[in-house]
């Protein structure tokens, strides 16, 4: 039993925390939809949750989009109990690949990118990087190469699908105001 | 629809693109080819080099002509010459046999087309 000592522990939040906090809730939420949906092929899925991360990035800045990409795969892994499993690395490999490029496509200066551009900037590089992680640690094998082409047509439709919902959303919320 | 949004649908586009080409394109051309001759292997032959070997076999002789970087039988003394038909291999992975001969051959590439083959 844990002593009463430290009885009261205020944990100082800021704005951004439960924006962060908000946000990623909703990214779970759609990422624990998702993974109930059935997959023709291991690594390919809509991800759907990305919508939320590129509108976190168009509306709120990188770094909040930063937080809520990772701490959406951290939690949706424990939720789904895929934590520290091969799904989860390669999941987080992506993600975390897929920040990175956000992060410089965000950098080049005039901001030339919308939402359909970064979503598929950002489907590319996690794809690529989930097929590395599962290239480099888990299947070596040269027949795994011959699924890359199939696995990037893949990403590019759906980082395509997503961007439109993402910039759809935004003329749709832009209207209302 | 931004500027940029129209480049990365491009690039995506070339990307894709080479990748099949890259992966599904035609296999890589063979740099030798074994030949195994009654179970066991009788040589290695380059297929840069132009050449007629002449294996033998419990039939005969069989001649296989190595030209353009591609391999076949070219005369065998089998009676129905399915080793012939087989015709130029050229392709990691490719092979050829005659059996009523115990010769085969086979073509040994970076990537190799198929990973076993029954006949």
């Amino acid at each position: 039993m844990q002593a009463d000592n430290r009885s009261s522990m205020i944990l100082q939040t800021t704005r951004e925390d439960h924006l962060i906090a908000w946000l990623t809730a909703l990214a779970i939420t759609i990422h624990l939809a998702e993974s109930a949906l059935p997959s023709p092929l291991p690594g390919v899925k809509p991800g759907l949750a990305n919508i939320i991360t590129i509108a976190v990035l168009v509306r709120f800045g990188w770094r909040v989009a930063a937080w809520v990409g990772v701490l959406r795969v951290l939690v949706g892994s424990l939720v789904l109990g895929t934590f520290l499993s091969p799904t989860f690395f390669l999941s987080f490999g992506g993600a975390v690949a897929s920040i990175a490029i956000l992060g410089l496509a965000s950098l080049v200066p005039g901001r030339p990118f919308g939402p359909l551009g970064y979503s598929v900037l950002s489907a590319l590089a996690h794809m690529a990087a989930q097929f590395g992680v599962a290239y480099y640690f888990f299947i070596p094998h040269a027949a795994l190469l011959h699924l890359l082409p199939v696995l990037m047509t893949a990403a590019v439709i759906f980082g395509i699908v997503s961007g439109t919902i993402v910039a759809a959303m935004f003329r749709s919320s832009e209207k209302r105001c | 629809m931004r500027p940029g949004d129209l480049l990365v649908l491009l690039l995506a586009a070339v990307l894709v693109s080479y990748l099949y080409l890259a992966f599904w394109g035609p296999g890589t051309a063979g740099e030798y080819a074994v030949i195994h001759a009654n179970g066991s292997e009788w040589q290695k032959v380059s297929l840069h080099e132009e050449h007629e070997w002449q294996v033998p076999g419990p039939l005969g002789t069989s001649t296989l002509e190595v030209r353009d970087g591609r391999i076949r039988f070219s005369d065998s003394p089998c009676q129905n010459k399915a080793c012939i038909h087989s015709g130029w291999l050229s392709h990691g992975g490719e092979a050829a046999a005659c059996l009523p001969n115990r010769i085969s051959v086979q073509v040994i590439g970076r990537d190799r087309r198929y990973d076993s083959i029954s006949f």
